[in-house]
């Protein structure tokens, strides 16, 4: 059975999944040449491994460990807090380089991306795993970073591809071969196959992602749902999921969270940090032109415990000042008096496009209107100034404390050695070198 | 209702001030409703008339892409009296600070310069250098490279098989590399800002 190919059709479709290696670790070995070849944590601010150069993770350290195992793991470790500013530029930078070889890109994640290379061969003049190598080799060339691809006929099957060999793989499936990559891939390895579905297939007899593509559509319909039968039909090569091209421009939800160190009990000062992660959310939604109608709020302890709240409003809305009354009642009960608390967040759910929000009978269009203009001007001070020119009273006491304090409080370099005319809210949209010269 | 512009010029700015506020183009009845067009026939008009002008283009879908719009500043050259039209001098040959300086964007890097071995090259200490990286680097590019496990900016020569680099100060000595020579990227400008 395992003989027999999936599909003799070698390429339908080509899409590509590329995965930037230990992402942030690698940007700050790029812009960092003297940190090449040695081990890499980024996160100290947040106290925990957000990411580890392959040099650290050869050593043990692991994404999300404390910072504190990690140095009893890999002692000669670099431990840097994170720089998001650099990471954000290098993605963007990433996506750019791709859409050279493609206009049909979709931003997946911050290091990852999907690109539809269907009918390109023509046009690069080579099969597609040349036109695979052709941009891993431009994207380590310019950024200094190296990335895992995946190239086969859908995206579910690409992106099992790109994590077969890491770092700096490149995994080709054509059509005839799916079979024999397949049949050493665990099913719940599989992109959307959770560990549940993974243990349900198990006891069915459906250990590995070829045994799934073998079932027949009737098993999968039976015992699955609709999510995994688009998931079979990826694995037999038949592409379900279309590569998104559009600039994210539409969310499910947005979220922002912020961790604060040394913890604190103080009220004031733990729901400042709600009111600030409300207004960052906003802004978010407002740039997005999207208003909320679910509010999720919640509170996480010292000990890691997570309290939280779901709001509903009575009208879609992407204003602070509107959803800070509900929020404070919100938060009023899931605080507990003398508990420490490390970190909030605030989730904005239900969003929908600003154009479509109807007014209610009960509304105060007036007012509506006028909190409009209001945050029209605020956002426009905000480009011109910075963000939180102005902001609510309830976000200042946010400045008792800076985020983090002690070890922690260390800030990127890149936040520190300003340029002339730069300034601590906006710098050249360019990652620095650091290399002294 | 916004009171609307008369000639192609004013109107493009309209446009240029929409997409430097919203950071994208307007949709064709964003457009209509910026310029105050009521029927979708004269915006389409008006972005042919725009595109022949280089001020944007559309893509496959039909959606506009900046060209000119996206320019913030103009390159002033000789002005011949009464000559081109105002029109044109608005929405062509105009070049931003940005693209004067960086050729390859996704290349480039910024750098601080702390030494003082490039000073008749005209590179402070303190001057920020534009950096691109991946290309080849030629004879007499000045470049930031690494020799025996040290960093260092200095021209680049290349005479058949052998290297030097070679500073622009004479109290430096120039440098043969012995083990191995790595070139992070090559100077592509330099940076002053005194205000």
């Amino acid at each position: 059975m395992t003989a027999e190919p999936i599909t003799i059709r070698s390429w339908p479709r080509a899409i590509m999944h590329i995965d930037a290696d230990a992402f942030f670790a690698s940007c700050e070995q790029a812009v960092k040449p003297a940190l090449k070849g040695r081990p890499v944590i980024t996160g100290k601010e947040r106290g925990i491994v957000a990411a580890a150069s392959y040099e650290a993770k050869r050593r043990g350290v692991e994404r999300g460990m404390r910072l504190f195992e990690a140095k009893k793991a890999c002692p000669d470790a670099v431990i840097l807090p994170s720089d998001y500013e650099t990471y954000s530029l290098f993605s963007m930078r990433m996506f750019q380089i791709l859409r050279r070889f493609s206009p049909a890109v979709e931003e997946y994640s911050i290091d990852e991306a999907f690109v539809d290379l269907t009918g390109l061969r023509r046009l690069h003049r080579g099969p597609y795993g040349e036109i695979a190598k052709k941009i891993q080799e431009t994207v380590e060339r310019e950024l200094g970073i190296t990335v895992s691809i995946g190239v086969s006929l859908t995206k579910v099957l690409a992106k099992a591809a790109s994590k077969h060999r890491k770092p700096h793989g490149l995994t080709v499936i054509p059509g005839r071969d799916i079979h024999l990559f397949l049949k050493d891939l665990p099913v719940g390895k599989v992109w959307g196959i959770g560990p549940n579905t993974a243990e349900l297939l198990g006891k069915l007899g459906v250990n590995t992602a070829l045994e799934l593509a073998r079932k027949p559509e009737a098993f999968v319909k039976r015992y699955l749902s609709k999510p995994y039968i688009e998931v079979w039909h990826e694995l037999n090569g038949r592409g379900v999921y279309v590569v998104n091209q559009e600039d994210k421009t539409s969310y499910q939800s947005i979220g922002k969270t912020r961790t604060f160190t040394p913890p604190s009990s103080d009220e004031t000062f733990v729901f400042a940090q709600v009111s600030r992660n409300l207004e960052n959310a906003c802004i978010k939604a407002r740039r997005y032109r999207l208003s909320a109608t679910r509010i999720i709020l919640f509170l996480k302890t010292q000990e890691f415990r997570t309290s939280g709240v779901e709001l509903k409003l009575t009208r879609p809305s992407a204003y602070p000042l509107e959803l800070l009354g509900s929020t404070r009642e919100g938060f009023a009960g899931i605080f507990t008096g003398g508990v420490l608390y490390r970190a909030t967040g605030v989730i904005l759910a239900g969003l929908v496009p600003e154009s479509s929000v109807q007014y209610t009978l009960f509304d105060d269009v007036t007012k509506i209107e006028k909190l409009s203009r209001i945050y029209g001007a605020m956002d426009g001070l905000s480009e011109k100034f910075g963000k939180h020119t102005i902001s609510l009273v309830s976000s200042l006491p946010v400045k008792l404390q800076r985020q983090h304090e002690g070890g922690r409080g260390d800030v990127p370099k890149r936040k520190t050695g300003l340029f002339k005319g730069e300034n601590k809210r906006q710098r050249l949209g360019v990652p620095v070198l650091d290399v002294k010269v | 209702m916004a009171k609307t512009p008369e000639n192609p010029g004013t109107r493009a700015a309209a446009i240029a001030a929409f997409y430097r506020r919203e950071g994208r183009m307007p949709s064709f009845s964003e457009v209509g409703r910026l310029l105050g067009l009521k029927s979708k026939n004269s915006v389409s008009k008006l972005v042919s008339r725009l595109e022949d002008a280089k001020a944007l283009r559309r893509d496959s879908k039909g959606r506009l892409v900046p060209v000119s719009i996206a320019l913030p500043l103009k390159a002033l050259g000789v002005v011949e009296a009464g000559f081109p039209s105002p029109a044109e001098e608005e929405l062509a040959d105009t070049l931003s600070l940005d693209d004067l300086l960086i050729k390859n964007r996704e290349a480039t890097f910024l750098l601080k310069v702390s030494g003082d071995s490039m000073i008749e090259a005209g590179i402070l200490p303190g001057d920020m250098v534009l950096v691109e990286r991946g290309g080849e680097a030629r004879s007499g590019d000045i470049v930031i490279a690494e020799v025996d496990g040290k960093w260092t900016m200095k021209y680049l020569e290349k005479k058949g098989s052998s290297v030097t680099l070679r500073p622009a100060n004479p109290r430096y000595r120039e440098i043969r590399p012995k083990e191995e020579l790595k070139i992070a990227g090559v100077v592509t400008s330099v940076i002053r800002k005194y205000k």
